[in-house]
C-alpha cells in the first residue's frame, strides 16, 4: 500500500457530540480522532448505543437536532466541514457519499430506479446529460452484479430484493465518483451469504474505483474481514484502532478482548455442544412429507400464481433434543414454522406431535394440544399485547385454558416470572419500560406457563445483541435441565445454532436439503448450500472452508417459477446433468445424517442405522 | 433502534400513560384549540340545557303584538327580553335557537354513536375473518358508499314520515361505511402482527381475540375522531331541516327556523341568520376539538 | 395489459354497484309508505280511477316484475317517463285527475340531459375554487408540522366545515347580491350565476381537502427517502415538489373520489337556495313530488357517474404509485 506517500483524505480531530435534551446535554461522541487515507478501508465497529452511526450522519454532514456538534474538526482533503457549510454541502452526494442500513426506504417508490440515479447524478455533476448519465448508471448497475441490469434500469423500487437493493444503492452512492464512501450498517439486514457477495464488491469496488471506505459494522469478524484497520468504539471513544490480525493478536483494551472472547466459536472442536437425545419409540414431533402453497397475484398477468412455500419437508424432533432448522429468507422457514404450531394447515403431509395429528386436528382438539407444546415468537416489541400489565399477560394461557382459581393463577405466574429472571416487582407494570432481553424473557415466561412439553423458537434471538443472547441461552439450558423440555429453534444465525442445537435441518426454496448432527453438518456437510452457508459464516477463526470454491453468486430463483430438478443447480458449483432434471430427496449417509444430493454416494443395502 | 433514537430522552409523562387513549387525549387536552373549543362547546351546551326553562320564556308562544323584534341594538325596538329578538309570530328566537340546538346534538350525537357501532362490528368481522366474508361485508359498503348519503336520506325520509327516530336510522345508516373501512384496515394490519398470533399459538378462541385483545386498542381512538362526525351529523340533520324533511314544525330546529326567516329576510334578516350563527360556533368549537383529536391520534400512530 | 385487465375488472364491478342501487332505491320506493299515484291524480281522485291507473302504469305488480321490466328498458337507453311532468316543459305537473294535457309525460333521459350539464358546470367550477383555496393551505400546514401554518390550517378548516352551507349560502346571497349588489345570486341567466353557488359549495368541500393535504404531506416528508434524498445530493426544490408533492398526491387523489359524493349532496342543498336549474333542483322536486321514474333515473346516473370517477381516480393513482394494484 502506498498510503503513506498520500495526504490524509480524511482528518478528525477531537471530535464531540452530544445530544440538546430537556435534561440537559447527553454526550454521544467524545474527543474521537482519526484519519483515513484514500483508497484505504477503515471499519469502524461497535455495540449500539456506541454512537457509530451518529459518527457516520457526522462525516455525511447529516446531523439534525437534538444532535449538535460542540467541538472538534473534520478535515476533508484540508477543509474543515463543520466549518464550511456550504463546502460541505456541495460535497455531500458528490465526493462523499453515504450508504445506509435501510435499503428498502431509500428510494422515491413512485419513480424508477434508473430515473432516480439519472436524477441524483446530473444533481451533483450537471456536466452529465441524460443520456451520458443512463449509460453510466446502467453500467454500474452491471459492475455490482445485478442482472439484466439495463431492464432493471426501468423497474421500480419495490420490484427490487433486499440485496439488490442495497447495491443499487451502493451504485447511487458510487455513481459520482466520490472519494470517500460512507457504509453504514449496510450487511445486517441482509442474509449470510447475500452479505458476503455484498463485501466481496465492496473490495471489489474499492480496487476498482479507488474510493475510501469508512465502514460501520457491529460485527468484529466482519469487519476484520472486510477491512484495512479497525476501529472500535465504546460509550463514544475511541478504543482501539488497529489492523485486524494485531487487533485480534493483541488487543489493547479490556473491552475488546471481551469483545473477542464473547464470539461464539464455530470451528472449534472443544466446543461444548449439546449431544443428540437417543431415539426413543417414538419422536415427540414429526413432520412428514409437508407442503404448503400460497397464492399471490402479480402485475399485469390474468390469474393467479403459486408459490411454493414448503416443499414435502420431513423430519422427526426427539424428545430432549435441540433442534435447529436455519436458512435464509425465502427457505421457507417461517411458513414451516406456522405449519407446526397449527397456525396454518399443510397441502399435503402430516405433522404429528406425540403420535397425534396436529395438521388435522379439530379447532378444539388442537387447543388441547396447544397446552403441551408452545411458540416463543420473534419480535420482542410486536409480541406482546400493547396495553396489558405483565401479570395478566402471563396469566393469559391459564385463563384461555380454564387452568386453576385467581389465586393459582397469580402464584404461577409469579413463579414463572422468578423461573426466567424477572423482578417480581413488575407483576402489576406495564411493558413499556422492558428492555429487549427482558419482553423475550417475558415471551418464554408466557410460552411456559402452560408446562408444555415442545418449545418452537421462532428466531427468538435474532433481535437481541450478544450478550443478551449468551444470558437468554443459559435460561434456556437451565430451564431444559429443569423441566426436561424439547426444543425447536428456528434460525439463521450458524453461530447460535452451533452452539446449541444437537440436530440441524438445513432449508433451500422451501426444502429440507440436509438433516444432521451439529459436529457432522460443521465439520462433514453433505450438501454445496450448507457449505456455501458455512463458508460465508463471519468468524474470527481460521475458515474450515474457502467463500471462494463455494461462493454462491445471483439470487436464488423465483419460487413461482421454480425449474425442474435440483432447485439449487442454478448457482451450485458442482451441478451437473442429472441436477437439472431430477429432484434429489433425502437419503441417508450414515451416522443418521441425511442429505438430498445426488453428490453422495448411494447408500448401500447395509447402511441401516 | 438507532443511536439517534437512543440519544433522545423521551417527552416526560410518555411513558406513564397506561393507554394509547389516554396519550391521544392527555396530547389534544394539551393544545390550544382543543381547549378553546371544549370552553366555548361547554357554554353552548349549558345554554342550550339550562336557558330556555331558566329564563321562563316559551319558545313557542307566539305573540304577534311583538313579532319581528329585531336583536340587541340591531334596530328599532329591540329588547333585553329577547336578545335574539323574535320572528314572524313573535316567539323568542334565543330560545328556540337554544331548543333547536338541543335537537340537533341529540341527533348529532346518537346518530354518530349508531354509526360507530355498526360500523366498528362490520369492520372488525370482516378485517379479522378476511377472504369471503370480507368481500361480501366490502361490496356492501361499496355498494352503500356509491349513493350520496343525501340522496338516500331524502328518498327515505321525503316519501316517508320524517320522525326522530327515523332520521337518526337513516342518517346512522348511511354513514357506517366509513367507519367500517378504517376498523377493516387498521384490524388488518394489526392481526398480522405478533402479538395476535401468539394469542392464537395460546389458544385464544377468534371472538376473544376480537373483543377483548382488539377492540379495546383500536376502537378508543376512532371514537376520538368520531367526535368530527357528530358535527358533520348536525349539519346534515339541519339541511334536512332545511328542505323539509327533518324534524317537523312546530318543533323548532335550525333547519326548519332558517328556512322560515328565508321568507323575511328582506326586513327581518335576523331570523335567518342567527340561529346559523349559534350552529355555525357550536360546530366550530366541536370541530376545533374533533381536529385536535384527529391531529393527537395521527401523532400517537405516526410514532407506533 | 394490466390497465385492461384492470378497466374490466372495475367496470363489470361497477355495473354490478350500479345494479344494487337502482334495485334498492327502486325497491324502497315501493315499500315505504306514500302512493305516488294519489299525487298525481290529485287528492279528489276517486279510489276507482286511481286503481284504474295504477294497473295501467303497472304500479300494482309485483316488485321483482316491476324491477325486470324497468331494467329491461334501462338497458335499451330508456330510463322511464316522468310521473308528473308534462313533456311541454311545464315545471311542475299534477294537475287534477281528470286534465287531459296529463297523457304525455317527459322523458326522464331527456330531464335528466337537461340539467346534468348546468349541475357539471357548477360543480367543476366549484372544484377549481375548492383547489385554489386549499392546496396553498394545506401544503404549507403540512411543510411545517406542528409551527403556525400548520395551526392556520386546522383553524381555517375547521372554520369552514362549521359553516352549514344552507346558512353560508343565504347569507352571502344576503351579503353580496343584495346589499352589495356584487354578484347574481337565484336563478340562471348568464355564467355569472355560476359563480356564488360554486363558492359555496368550494367553501364545504375545501376543509377535507386542507386536512388530506396536512396530513399526507406532512408523513410524506417524514419518510426515509425525503430525508435521504438530502444526502444523496438533490436540492430541497426537487425533493419537496417532485418527490414530496407526487407522493402526497395519491391520498388527495382518493379523497377526491369520495368528495364526489359529498359533492352531489351539496349540490342539492345549493341549487336549492340559488334556484340553480340543475340536476340537484331536479332531485328535490322528484322527491317532493314522488316522482319514482325521475328519482330511480337520477339515482342510477348518479351512482354510475361516481362508478366512472372512481374508476379514473384509480387509474390515475396507478399511474403516479406503481406499487397500488387496484
Amino acid at each position: 500500500m502506498e498510503t503513506l506517500k498520500d495526504a490524509p483524505l480524511l482528518q478528525v480531530e477531537g471530535l464531540c457530540v452530544v445530544a440538546r435534551g430537556p435534561a440537559g446535554d447527553k454526550p454521544i461522541l467524545t474527543d474521537v480522532g482519526f484519519t483515513l487515507q484514500p483508497r484505504e478501508i477503515l471499519a469502524v465497529i461497535g455495540e449500539s448505543g456506541s454512537g457509530k452511526t451518529v459518527l457516520a450522519r457526522t462525516l455525511a454532514s447529516w446531523l439534525s437536532a437534538p444532535l449538535t456538534v460542540t467541538a472538534g474538526t473534520v478535515r476533508f482533503r484540508g477543509t474543515d466541514l463543520l466549518q464550511d457549510i456550504a463546502a460541505a454541502k456541495r460535497l455531500a452526494g458528490r465526493e462523499i457519499a453515504y450508504v445506509g442500513g435501510n435499503p428498502a426506504g431509500a428510494l422515491d417508490p413512485t419513480m424508477t430506479v434508473g430515473a432516480q440515479l439519472v436524477e441524483k447524478l446530473r444533481a451533483v455533476r450537471p456536466d452529465f446529460t441524460a443520456t451520458t448519465a443512463k449509460a453510466k448508471a446502467i453500467q454500474l448497475l452491471e459492475a455490482v452484479r445485478i442482472p439484466a441490469a439495463a431492464q432493471r434500469f426501468n423497474e421500480y423500487p419495490f420490484q427490487y430484493s433486499g440485496g439488490m437493493m442495497q447495491r443499487a444503492m451502493i451504485v447511487d452512492a458510487l455513481i459520482s465518483d466520490p472519494a470517500l464512501l460512507i457504509a453504514d450498517n449496510i450487511t445486517q439486514p441482509l442474509d449470510v451469504t447475500v452479505a458476503a457477495q455484498i463485501l466481496k464488491l465492496m473490495r471489489e469496488l474499492n480496487e476498482r474505483f479507488q474510493t475510501a471506505v469508512l465502514f460501520i459494522c457491529s460485527s468484529l469478524p466482519v469487519a476484520c474481514e472486510a477491512s484495512d484497520r479497525v476501529m472500535v468504539l465504546n460509550g463514544g471513544r475511541v478504543v482501539e484502532l488497529q489492523e485486524p490480525t494485531q487487533l485480534v493478536q493483541a488487543p489493547r483494551t479490556d473491552y475488546t478482548r471481551k469483545l473477542i472472547a464473547e464470539l461464539p466459536r464455530l470451528w472449534d472442536h472443544a466446543t461444548h455442544t449439546p449431544v443428540e437425545a437417543r431415539e426413543v419409540a417414538r419422536p415427540i414431533m414429526s413432520v412428514r412429507g409437508v407442503s404448503k402453497a400460497y397464492e399471490v397475484s402479480r402485475r399485469g398477468q390474468l390469474g393467479k400464481s403459486l408459490v411454493q412455500a414448503v416443499r414435502n419437508v420431513e423430519f422427526d424432533v426427539y424428545q430432549g433434543d435441540n433442534f435447529g432448522v436455519v436458512g435464509e429468507s425465502g427457505c421457507g422457514k417461517s411458513s414451516l414454522m406456522r405449519l407446526l404450531t397449527g397456525l396454518e394447515r399443510p397441502d399435503t403431509g402430516n405433522i404429528l406431535f406425540e403420535g397425534e395429528t396436529v395438521s388435522h386436528a379439530s379447532a378444539a382438539k388442537l387447543r388441547e394440544m396447544r397446552r403441551r407444546f408452545q411458540l416463543v415468537l420473534q419480535d420482542p416489541y410486536g409480541s406482546l399485547p400493547p396495553q396489558s400489565p405483565i401479570g395478566a399477560i402471563l396469566e393469559e394461557p391459564l385463563k384461555i385454558h380454564r387452568i386453576g382459581t385467581p389465586a393459582e393463577r397469580r402464584d404461577r405466574a409469579r413463579a414463572v416470572m422468578s423461573e426466567v429472571g424477572l423482578p417480581d416487582g413488575l407483576y402489576n407494570s406495564l411493558t413499556t419500560g422492558l428492555s429487549a432481553g427482558q419482553r423475550q424473557r417475558l415471551n418464554v415466561a408466557r410460552a411456559m406457563i402452560l408446562e408444555p412439553r415442545l418449545l418452537i423458537m421462532d428466531e427468538t434471538l435474532s433481535a437481541l445483541d450478544q450478550t443478551e443472547q449468551g444470558k437468554m441461552l443459559d435460561l434456556f439450558e437451565r430451564l431444559q435441565a429443569l423441566h426436561g423440555f424439547t426444543y425447536i429453534f428456528i434460525s439463521h444465525d450458524l453461530a447460535m445454532v452451533r452452539r446449541v442445537c444437537s440436530r440441524i435441518c438445513v432449508m433451500y426454496l422451501g426444502e429440507a436439503v440436509e438433516v444432521a448432527p451439529n459436529e457432522r453438518l460443521f465439520f462433514d456437510p453433505g450438501h454445496p448450500y450448507s457449505r456455501a452457508l458455512l463458508s460465508a459464516a463471519p468468524t474470527l477463526e481460521e475458515r474450515r472452508y474457502r467463500p471462494e470454491d463455494c461462493l454462491l453468486e445471483g439470487e436464488p430463483p423465483s419460487p413461482i417459477d421454480l425449474p425442474p430438478g435440483c432447485a439449487f443447480a442454478s448457482r451450485c458449483p458442482h451441478a451437473f446433468d442429472r441436477c437439472r432434471r431430477e429432484n434429489p430427496v433425502l437419503t441417508t449417509r450414515g451416522g443418521r445424517a441425511l442429505s438430498a444430493c445426488f453428490l453422495n454416494p448411494e447408500p448401500t443395502l447395509y447402511a441401516a442405522e | 433502534m438507532t443511536a439517534i433514537d437512543i440519544a433522545i430522552p423521551p417527552a416526560p409523562g410518555a411513558g406513564e400513560a397506561r393507554t394509547v387513549a389516554s396519550r391521544i387525549w392527555r396530547m389534544a387536552f394539551s393544545s390550544i384549540e382543543f381547549r378553546i373549543g371544549l370552553v366555548v362547546f361547554v357554554l353552548l351546551f349549558l345554554a342550550a340545557a339550562l336557558y330556555p326553562e331558566l329564563s321562563g320564556i316559551d319558545p313557542t308562544k307566539m305573540n304577534i303584538r311583538g313579532k319581528l323584534m329585531p336583536p340587541l341594538f340591531m334596530g328599532e325596538g329591540w329588547s333585553w327580553a329577547h336578545p335574539l329578538g323574535t320572528d314572524q309570530l313573535g316567539r323568542d328566537m334565543l330560545s328556540r335557537t337554544l331548543v333547536g340546538l338541543r335537537y340537533s346534538l341529540l341527533i348529532g350525537v346518537t346518530t354518530t354513536v349508531l354509526m360507530l357501532a355498526v360500523g366498528a362490528l362490520i369492520g372488525m368481522l370482516s378485517g379479522y375473518y378476511g377472504k369471503r366474508v370480507d368481500m361480501v361485508l366490502m361490496r356492501l359498503t361499496d355498494a352503500q358508499l356509491a349513493i350520496p348519503m343525501i340522496i338516500l336520506a331524502i328518498t327515505i325520509l321525503g316519501v316517508s314520515r320524517p320522525t326522530i327516530p327515523a332520521i337518526i336510522l337513516v342518517l346512522g345508516l348511511a354513514g357506517w361505511p366509513v367507519y367500517a373501512r378504517v376498523m377493516r384496515s387498521t384490524v388488518m394490519s394489526e392481526r398480522k402482527k405478533e402479538y395476535v398470533r401468539g394469542a392464537m399459538v395460546l389458544g385464544a378462541t377468534d371472538m376473544r381475540i376480537m373483543f377483548t385483545l382488539l377492540l379495546p386498542l383500536v376502537l378508543p381512538p376512532m371514537a376520538f375522531v368520531a367526535v368530527l362526525d357528530i358535527a358533520r351529523m348536525m349539519i346534515f340533520e339541519s339541511v334536512l331541516g332545511f328542505i323539509g324533511l327533518g324534524v317537523q314544525p312546530p318543533t323548532p330546529t335550525f333547519g326548519n327556523i332558517i328556512a322560515d326567516g328565508r321568507k323575511y329576510i328582506m326586513n327581518a334578516w335576523w331570523i335567518a341568520t342567527m340561529p346559523g350563527v349559534f350552529l355555525f360556533l357550536t360546530l366550530t368549537s366541536i370541530n376545533l376539538m374533533g381536529a385536535s383529536l384527529e391531529r393527537a391520534r395521527n401523532a400517537v400512530y405516526g410514532g407506533a | 395489459m394490466f390497465v385492461l385487465k384492470f378497466l374490466i375488472r372495475r367496470l363489470f364491478q361497477g355495473a354490478i354497484i350500479v345494479f344494487l342501487v337502482s334495485a334498492l332505491i327502486f325497491t324502497l320506493l315501493r315499500v315505504v309508505p306514500g302512493d305516488p299515484v294519489r299525487l298525481m291524480a290529485g287528492g279528489m281522485a276517486p279510489e276507482a280511477l286511481i286503481e284504474q291507473i295504477a294497473e295501467e302504469m303497472g304500479l300494482r305488480d309485483p316488485i321483482p316484475v316491476q324491477f325486470a321490466r324497468y331494467m329491461g328498458g334501462v338497458v335499451q337507453g330508456d330510463l322511464g317517463q316522468s310521473f308528473v311532468r308534462p313533456a311541454n316543459g311545464a315545471s311542475v305537473g299534477g294537475a287534477s285527475f281528470d286534465d287531459s294535457t296529463r297523457g304525455e309525460r317527459a322523458k326522464v333521459l331527456g330531464l335528466i340531459a337537461e340539467t346534468a350539464p348546468m349541475t357539471i358546470q357548477l360543480a367543476l367550477l366549484a372544484m377549481v375554487f375548492a383547489l385554489v383555496i386549499a392546496i396553498p393551505i394545506g401544503v404549507a400546514g403540512g411543510l411545517a408540522p406542528g409551527r403556525w401554518p400548520d395551526r392556520m390550517a386546522l383553524y381555517l378548516s375547521s372554520i369552514f366545515v362549521s359553516l352549514p352551507n344552507f346558512w353560508l349560502g343565504i347569507v352571502l346571497a344576503l351579503l353580496l347580491s343584495v346589499k352589495l349588489q356584487l354578484l347574481p345570486a337565484i336563478g340562471y341567466q348568464n355564467f355569472s350565476y355560476t359563480i356564488l353557488p360554486a363558492f359555496v359549495l368550494a367553501i364545504e368541500m375545501a376543509p377535507f381537502i386542507i386536512r388530506t393535504l396536512t396530513v399526507s404531506v406532512a408523513g410524506v416528508m417524514a419518510q426515509s427517502f425525503i430525508d435521504i434524498a438530502r444526502v444523496r445530493g438533490l436540492s430541497r426544490n426537487r425533493i419537496v415538489f417532485h418527490h414530496g408533492m407526487k407522493n402526497a398526491a395519491v391520498p388527495l387523489l382518493n379523497l377526491l373520489g369520495v368528495q364526489f359524493s359529498m359533492l352531489l349532496g351539496g349540490v342539492l342543498v345549493v341549487e336549492f337556495i340559488f334556484d340553480y336549474p340543475g340536476l340537484g333542483l331536479l332531485t328535490i322536486n322528484a322527491v317532493m313530488q314522488r316522482d319514482f321514474p325521475l328519482i330511480q333515473g337520477i339515482a342510477i346516473v348518479t351512482a354510475a357517474a361516481f362508478v366512472l370517477i372512481n374508476i379514473v381516480v384509480d387509474l390515475a393513482a396507478t399511474t403516479i404509485d406503481p406499487r397500488l394494484d387496484y
